[in-house]
C-alpha cells in the first residue's frame, strides 16, 4: 500500500486516526522504505528539539521577569525622548533642556540644546520642538537618494504619516549619537522623537538585523506614524518639489 | 461563539481578579515562549525582545483571553503576531537602508551543541516565515496540528502542507541525521 507524504508525516506526528495508524504500522512491518520515511521525520524532530531545548534551561532574563511582574515598563525609555505634540503650558526651553539632559545625558544633548537656540539644530515654539538651522535646511532640501556621504545631516526614510503630513528620519552626523524623526507642519519641521543612536556595533556578538541603522525608538515612532510604504526616490523628489505640502 | 460576548466579559472580570494568577502562569510559560521565539528569530536578543513585547501585550489585553483556549496557545499567537509586525517593519526599513548589515552571523560557532543550534537556526531562518512557524509549533513545541492551525489562524490543510514543505526543506539543508 502506498502512503502519501502527508500521511507518513501525520503518522510520525501522532496525528492519524486509529485505523489509518494501524494500516501504516502493518505496512511498515513489511516495507523497510516506509519505515525509513517515518524514521526520517522523527529524526528531524529530534534534531530540532536537541538544538532548541537547551533554551528551556537557560536562566530567565531579569527583564522578562520584570515585565511579567508588571513593573512599569518603558521600552526604549533610556534612549528616547518622546516629543509630545501637546506639551504642557510653560514647557520652557530650560525645562526641556534639563529633562532631555537627564534622559540622554547632558554630555550628548547639551551642546545641541542648551546653546543659544539660534545656533542650534532645534528650537522650541509654542511648546513644540522644531528643527532649525542646518537640520531644518537638510530636512527641506536634501534627498536621501543623492545626499553626499559626508553631509552633517543624513536623511533616512521619508514617508506620509497617517494624518497626511510628510515626515523624515535623520541622523545628525556631527553628533553621531543623535537620530530623530520630524514631520512637516505649518511651514516647519516638528520633531516627533529624538533618540540616542547606538554606537556602530563592534562586530562582536551575534546577528545585526538589517535596518538596525535606526535606533529602536525612532524606528518605533516610524512604525506608529507611517501610512503605507515609505517614499521611493521619485516620490521623495516630487514631495520636495511641492514644498512637503500634503 | 454566540456566547462570546458574555464569555469575554466574564474572562475580563476573572482575569482582573486573578491577574496574579495570570502572571504566575506567564512565568511558567516563559521558557517555552523563549524557545519558540528563538526558533522564529534566530537571534537570542531579538527573541527575548519578542517575548517581552508579547508579555506586555498579553497583560494589557488580558480581557481578550478566551477561557476555552489554553493560555499557551494565546501566547504563542501573540509572539508570532509580534514577530510578523517586526518582519514587516524590517522589510520596510531594509529597503531604505539597503546597504545596512544583513544578518550575517559572526561569532564562534565551534562548540558542539552551540554549533548545532546555529546550524538548525540558520536552516530555520531560511524557511519562508509560515513554514518556519508551522515547524516551530508542531515539531519543537509539540503542539497538535489543530492547535498549531488555530494559533496560525489557518485551516488544518494549510498547516499540514506548510509543515510538509518546511520539513522537506529542512531535511535537505540539514542533511540526514
Amino acid at each position: 500500500m502506498n502512503f502519501s507524504d502527508e500521511t507518513v508525516m501525520a503518522y510520525a506526528d501522532g496525528e492519524l486516526d486509529a485505523a489509518t495508524r494501524a494500516a501504516v504500522e502493518a505496512a511498515m512491518a513489511l516495507d523497510a522504505q516506509l519505515a525509513q520515511r517515518v524514521a526520517r521525520h522523527r529524526a528531524l524532530r529530534g534534531r530540532l528539539r536537541a538544538a532548541l531545548d537547551p533554551v528551556l534551561d537557560e536562566p530567565l532574563p531579569e527583564r522578562l521577569l520584570a515585565s511579567v511582574r508588571g513593573a512599569p515598563v518603558q521600552r526604549h525609555a533610556a534612549e528616547v525622548i518622546a516629543l509630545k505634540r501637546k506639551a504642557a503650558p510653560g514647557w520652557s526651553w530650560p525645562q526641556w533642556g534639563a529633562i532631555a539632559a537627564s534622559l540622554v545625558g547632558g554630555a550628548l544633548l547639551g551642546p545641541l540644546l542648551l546653546r543659544a537656540p539660534a545656533g542650534g539644530a532645534l528650537v522650541t515654539r509654542d511648546g513644540q520642538v522644531l528643527a532649525s538651522g542646518a537640520l531644518a535646511r537638510a530636512l527641506t532640501e536634501q534627498l536621501a537618494s543623492s545626499q553626499p556621504p559626508g553631509a552633517p545631516v543624513q536623511i533616512g526614510v521619508s514617508f506620509r504619516a497617517r494624518n497626511g503630513d510628510y515626515c523624515r528620519t535623520f541622523v545628525l552626523r556631527e553628533k553621531s549619537t543623535l537620530a530623530g524623526l520630524a514631520c512637516r507642519a505649518h511651514e516647519a519641521w516638528r520633531l516627533e522623537v529624538l533618540a540616542q543612536n547606538p554606537a556602530p556595533p563592534a562586530a562582536a556578538t551575534g546577528y545585526r538585523p538589517a535596518g538596525s541603522a535606526l535606533p529602536a525608538g525612532v524606528a518605533h515612532t516610524l512604525d506608529e506614524l507611517i501610512a503605507g510604504e515609505p517614499l521611493d526616490a521619485g516620490a521623495e523628489a516630487a514631495a520636495r518639489a511641492r514644498g512637503w505640502q500634503p | 461563539m454566540e456566547e462570546n460576548g458574555t464569555h469575554e466579559r466574564n474572562a475580563a472580570i476573572d482575569v482582573g481578579a486573578s491577574s496574579q494568577g495570570l502572571r504566575e502562569e506567564l512565568v511558567t510559560l516563559l521558557p517555552r515562549l523563549r524557545r519558540f521565539a528563538r526558533a522564529l528569530t534566530r537571534d537570542a536578543h531579538d527573541a527575548d525582545d519578542l517575548v517581552q513585547i508579547a508579555v506586555e501585550r498579553a497583560l494589557t489585553r488580558a480581557g481578550q483571553l478566551r477561557p476555552d483556549a489554553p493560555l499557551s496557545s494565546w501566547m504563542f499567537g501573540i509572539v508570532r503576531n509580534a514577530w510578523l509586525d517586526e518582519l514587516r517593519a524590517r522589510g520596510r526599513r531594509a529597503r531604505l537602508f539597503a546597504p545596512a548589515e544583513s544578518g550575517e552571523q559572526v561569532g564562534d560557532a565551534s562548540q558542539g551543541a552551540h554549533a548545532d543550534l546555529l546550524a538548525v537556526q540558520d536552516a530555520l531562518a531560511r524557511l519562508p516565515e509560515e513554514q518556519r512557524a508551522a515547524v516551530a509549533l508542531v515539531l519543537i513545541e509539540g503542539l497538535s496540528y489543530k492547535e498549531a492551525a488555530y494559533i496560525m489562524e489557518v485551516p488544518i490543510g494549510t498547516l499540514t502542507s506548510r509543515l510538509a514543505r518546511g520539513r522537506e526543506a529542512l531535511q535537505e539543508m540539514l542533511g540526514e541525521t
